[in-house]
């Protein structure tokens, strides 16, 4: 009894009784217990510490465990153990030195130790050294990107000796790069450093760049006569040049204390107020003191009594500036790697910027291929047909809906979105051919009426998307082959998403020539779409085209809500989002033609990113500009769009 | 237990019916104003649903003083100046003893004329960006020094970040909120290239320019961390992007002021766990009161997989503090149930005790929670309760502000001055 009260009043402090009980990793734990129970970066490190160095056979373990959230505390007595779930509530300790089962407990007794992600860094780089050498391959990756987290000068000999035992031909290049760039870090001497700058200068990983910059950074530094030697002196600097503004060159000396502090506006009328005697100062009434040359005087008179510090005057400043020596010195010591460093980085960034065009034409692209496959129904249904149909929004939404509810029954993800594609198709078909029969035939050249009895349309869809799905956005999972990017190399990559939207807008685009060149509904279209009364006299049925063609677009839609969900996000405001876009990638492009809408999407897909770039903090504004823009210019300036038809084709 | 509860509610409602200050007619009515359709219809919605629980449970345990309470709901429909509308029906059709309502900022600065013209009472339930305090509103959720400031200390002190993108939804509540942290960062001496802005409109869904944008910031070796106040559908394109960049949370955190375990439901979470949000509140917090409030949620709802979130705990205190209030009051009338509330305290579901403090600001703990796989948050962090502040101390227009209702009367008192700049909300 008394043994128990005693370890409840001393929760974490190991008592003689426990710690003849418990080994010795126990002991180290329990020597730290408060740290390790209070879980911060800050205080931490000895902690790890002491567990890393016991040479105990159990640390790793120990780390491990405790960087997985897998250490538990007892209550009752402040011991650490191993946990592991039984069920919800109840967990089996584990003792860390015998690994003996102690018992299992209800989760209210216990207390998880959760250590934050800054702690299980610093547990990453403590594990590096049992890691690097461990046979399991993901356990050596993971000693490798805890030394890229935190590249510590301490891993720079363990790193270097484990290469040579390395048998996986990936990680060893793995390790063998880490170690250059800790080397250029934390190496030796400065020929090993300048060799290893050199030899990574080809390279454009922003690991590179963030092992270099640090190199390169200086700090502004004054001194009274020359500059002493041994340091690292960038270039000097001229107070008074745009570098080193006068104001500012004066207050470094202030604050290095080689010069007194000037005494300002504010200064001068507290210490004025200061020294109030008989509502006077320095000689002057306080009514007179409304000027600034007046509190000028008036403070040159306490000054002269030597009441208050003197004022500096321009002459002073002058002196002093001229009296000292400015110069941009380097943190780091050793020109020539900081000439390497400078070099390697100029070289460097003139492959960036590259890559960062080409990344950003790679963004473009992929963005315009995605305004493309959701302007190409459209582009049938108002391209060709000249409906304008404000619900064609919803039918992406349709099919996005559709490719969720698939998932819900067929939990393989390549599987469900290869049904769901036909699938989506089909709904989408059969909506507008359902809104067609109903409605649109009933306003054929009244365009005002299609656009507001489709756009109520449009409201009431969505609507009952929310009523059925809710607001909130559903998910719907791409294959995990469509998981990752494809990366060219830091700074160019694209998702793969993107690409598949990419490649999926190309199949359209041939889907689309070939029906309506090489088919005959596309030959029907083209023929009522041109004159309608005259394809009725040649045998066609110009209801069931319009039917079918306004079918078609409307299912092209719902494929296109497939991709679009899978990209983005499946809510009931999808459609509305590229309803816009879509309207102006045909006008722009040029109504009727599969050309011009190709080329309206290329168009804005590098007019936005354009933009973007530009103005990278707000992409809200670069959207407002864009869509001024694009109204002024095409829609003012040139009303056919890019690409207009010609001849018969035109119409009226 | 039951019993129990029942006899101090009896007795308590025996207590108030002697005093002399019954002015309030049976039953008691509850205004409900949460959108029920629109954009915001699926988050209010859950917590129109808490307000018939916690009424319904009242009930069961007595009422208040010794009435029946009503819920009266009403549905403003996502349109923010119908919100106006409907609480003035509320407060004068109806004639509600208080509202619990709203969610978006712009939907409280639209009620806010109404309440404050009709004397009525609001409970806000919804973490916002502060730098307001009527005196007919009570603001349950979280202000910035409970959310923001404790979340960027966590990311200075415990993940070691030196460079920070604030990303956010163009709207009132990111542009506040990051306007604040700037400041606050540039007073810890993070300088003004180590931080980057951006604005994105609501429903973003092309992010990959972003996403890079935020990789490119540790070029220079400085450890990056991203604070999100996106909102709404935005994230999920968002978090997508960051999964197929393979930004890892130990590289690049994330930490979301916006997203809770209603958010995250839309979500395949697989690619976000260790990814972060701070809250007040979390589903997963594993105290006896949270359990018992998990455990009524689900019955009343009537299906388990339903989650909690933080202006549910909001309400769930607001409500009770509001009870508890009247029956100390004795009364209904706003003026003498908004005197009581001062001090008030009721227990927090994670733990401790919440205290509605004279700016009408609660005092709560800040927990910040690391994503899981199954959509819950493992929280790593948790503070002693922080008194919310009503004017941030990190702007300097709002430094010299306070608000005290109690000694000064007043909800934006200039200190500097020593006198009260406004009483009405209309700033």
């Amino acid at each position: 009894m008394k043994q128990f009260l005693l370890a409840v009043h001393l929760l974490l402090v190991s008592t003689a009784t426990t710690l003849a009980e418990s080994g010795p990793i126990q002991a180290i734990l329990q020597e730290h217990g408060d740290l390790i129970v209070k879980s911060s970066r800050k205080t931490i490190g000895p902690a790890i510490e002491a567990v890393a160095t016991s040479g105990l056979p159990e640390a790793q373990s120990v780390l491990q465990a405790w960087q997985v959230k897998n250490i538990w505390m007892r209550k009752s007595d402040g011991l650490f153990f191993l946990g592991e779930r039984i069920e919800s509530k109840t967990y089996r300790l584990i003792d860390f030195d015998s690994g003996d089962t102690v018992g299992e407990f209800p989760k209210r007794a216990l207390k998880n130790i959760k250590p934050n992600s800054g702690i299980r860094a610093l547990i990453g780089t403590a594990l590096v050294r049992f890691q690097l050498l461990d046979p399991e391959p993901d356990r050596r990756m993971e000693a490798l990107d805890a030394i890229e987290r935190s590249p510590d000068a301490s891993l720079l000999a363990p790193l270097r000796s484990s290469i040579d035992g390395e048998s996986d031909a990936g990680i060893r290049a793995r390790k063998m790069r880490i170690e250059r760039l800790l080397t250029i870090a934390h190496g030796t001497g400065a020929d090993e450093r300048v060799a290893a700058i050199e030899e990574m200068s080809t390279d454009l990983g922003v690991d590179v760049r963030a092992a270099l910059n640090p190199l390169t950074r200086t700090a502004v530094m004054a001194f009274a006569g020359d500059i002493p030697e041994g340091l690292n002196v960038a270039w000097r600097l001229g107070p008074g040049s745009d570098d080193l503004p006068r104001e500012e060159a004066y207050a470094l000396l202030v604050a290095t204390g080689l010069a007194p502090a000037t005494v300002g506006r504010d200064a001068i009328r507290d210490a004025l107020i200061a020294n109030l005697e008989d509502n006077a100062a320095g000689g002057a009434q306080a009514g007179e003191l409304g000027t600034d040359d007046a509190r000028m005087r008036a403070y040159g008179v306490l000054a002269g009594a030597g009441t208050v510090p003197p004022l500096v005057t321009d002459a002073e400043i002058d002196a002093a500036l001229d009296a000292h020596v400015f110069a941009a010195v380097y943190a780091e010591a050793s020109p020539a790697v900081t000439a390497a460093a400078e070099a390697a980085l100029a070289r460097i960034a003139n492959r960036v910027g590259l890559s960062q065009g080409a990344d950003l034409a790679l963004d473009a692209l992929s963005l315009a291929s995605i305004y493309f496959l959701a302007a190409i129904g459209l582009a049938i249904t108002f391209g060709v047909m000249g409906v304008i149909n404000m619900a064609h929004g919803e039918f992406i939404m349709m099919g996005a809906y559709t490719g969720y509810v698939v998932q819900q029954f067929i939990p393989h993800h390549t599987v469900s979105i290869l049904v769901a594609v036909p699938l989506a198709f089909a709904v989408t078909f059969g909506a507008g051919v359902a809104m067609e029969r109903l409605v649109i035939r009933w306003l054929y050249n009244r365009p005002l009426e299609t656009l507001l009895a489709t756009f109520g349309i449009s409201i009431a869809l969505q609507q009952l998307a929310k009523n059925i799905f809710g607001t909130q956005a559903r998910p719907l999972t791409s294959p995990s082959w469509l998981d990752g990017a494809w990366v060219i190399n830091d700074v160019i990559s694209i998702s793969h998403i993107r690409i598949a939207i990419f490649v999926l807008a190309l199949i359209f685009l041939g889907i689309f020539l070939f029906i309506m060149h090489r088919t005959r509904l596309g030959l029907e279209t083209r023929a009522v779409t041109q004159n309608r009364r005259m394809a009725a006299a040649m045998g066609i049925n110009p209801d069931r085209v319009n039917m079918l063609t306004f079918g078609l677009g409307s299912g092209i839609a719902g494929i296109a809500g497939v991709a679009i969900g899978l990209y983005a996000k499946v809510t009931s405001d999808l459609g509305a989002d590229y309803i816009v876009q879509s309207f102006m990638t045909v006008v722009v492009g040029g109504v009727g033609n599969i050309w011009g809408t190709l080329l309206g999407a290329t168009g804005i897909g590098f007019l936005q990113k354009g933009i973007e770039w530009f103005n990278p903090s707000n992409t809200l504004a670069a959207q407002t500009y864009m869509i001024i823009f694009i109204i002024v210019v095409f829609i003012q300036l040139r009303p056919q769009g890019i690409i207009a038809l010609k001849g018969r084709a035109a119409g009226d | 237990m039951k019993i129990l509860k029942v006899l101090a509610a009896a007795s308590a409602a025996a207590v108030a019916s002697v005093g002399p200050a019954v002015a309030a007619g049976c039953p008691v009515k509850v205004g409900v104003l949460h959108s029920l359709s629109g954009t915001m219809a699926i988050s209010e919605t859950t917590l129109k649903d808490t307000m018939l629980m916690l009424v319904e449970e009242q009930n069961g345990a007595g009422g208040v003083l010794g009435c029946e309470i009503e819920a009266v709901v009403v549905d403003p429909a996502s349109d923010w100046p119908l919100f106006a509308e409907k609480a003035r029906e509320l407060l004068t059709v109806h004639e509600v003893d208080v509202i619990f309502g709203n969610w978006t900022s712009v939907s409280r600065k639209s009620v806010l004329p109404v309440i404050e013209e009709l004397n009525g009472l609001l409970f806000y339930p919804v973490q916002y960006e502060g730098e307001e305090s009527s005196k007919n509103v009570f603001y349950t959720g979280a202000a910035p020094n409970q959310q923001a400031i404790p979340a960027t200390d966590y990311y200075l002190d415990e993940l070691g970040v030196e460079k920070f993108a604030l990303l956010g939804t163009d709207y009132v509540y990111p542009r506040t909120t990051n306007n604040i942290l700037e400041s606050y960062l540039k007073s810890k001496g993070i300088s003004d290239e180590d931080i980057f802005v951006n604005y994105t409109p609501f429903g973003h869904s092309d992010w990959s320019k972003i996403v890079a944008d935020v990789v490119a910031l540790g070029a220079d070796g400085k450890k990056v961390g991203v604070i999100s106040t996106i909102n709404g559908d935005a994230n999920i394109g968002f978090y997508k992007e960051l999964a197929a960049a393979g930004v890892s949370a130990d590289d690049i955190p994330v930490v979301a002021f916006s997203v809770g375990e209603e958010e995250l439901s839309g979500l395949d979470t697989s690619n976000l766990v260790g990814h972060l949000a701070a809250w007040n509140y979390f589903m997963s917090a594993d105290t006896p009161g949270n359990e018992a409030f998990i455990a009524a949620w689900h019955e009343f709802i009537g299906d388990e997989s339903r989650v909690t979130n933080d202006p549910m705990e909001a309400h769930y205190i607001g409500f009770n503090m509001w009870v508890n209030s009247v029956t100390a009051a004795g009364t209904t009338d706003v003026d003498a149930v908004r005197e009581a509330m001062w001090g008030q305290e009721f227990p927090n579901l994670t733990g401790g005790m919440a205290v509605m403090g004279v700016n009408h600001h609660l005092s709560k703990p800040v927990l910040i929670g690391e994503i899981q796989a199954d959509g819950q948050f493992d929280i790593i962090s948790q503070t002693a309760e922080v008194p919310g502040d009503a004017w941030t101390d990190f702007l300097p227009a709002s430094a010299m502000l306070a608000s005290n209702w109690s000694e000064l009367g007043c909800g934006m008192y200039d200190t500097g001055t020593g006198t009260c700049v406004q009483i009405k909300s209309n700033y």
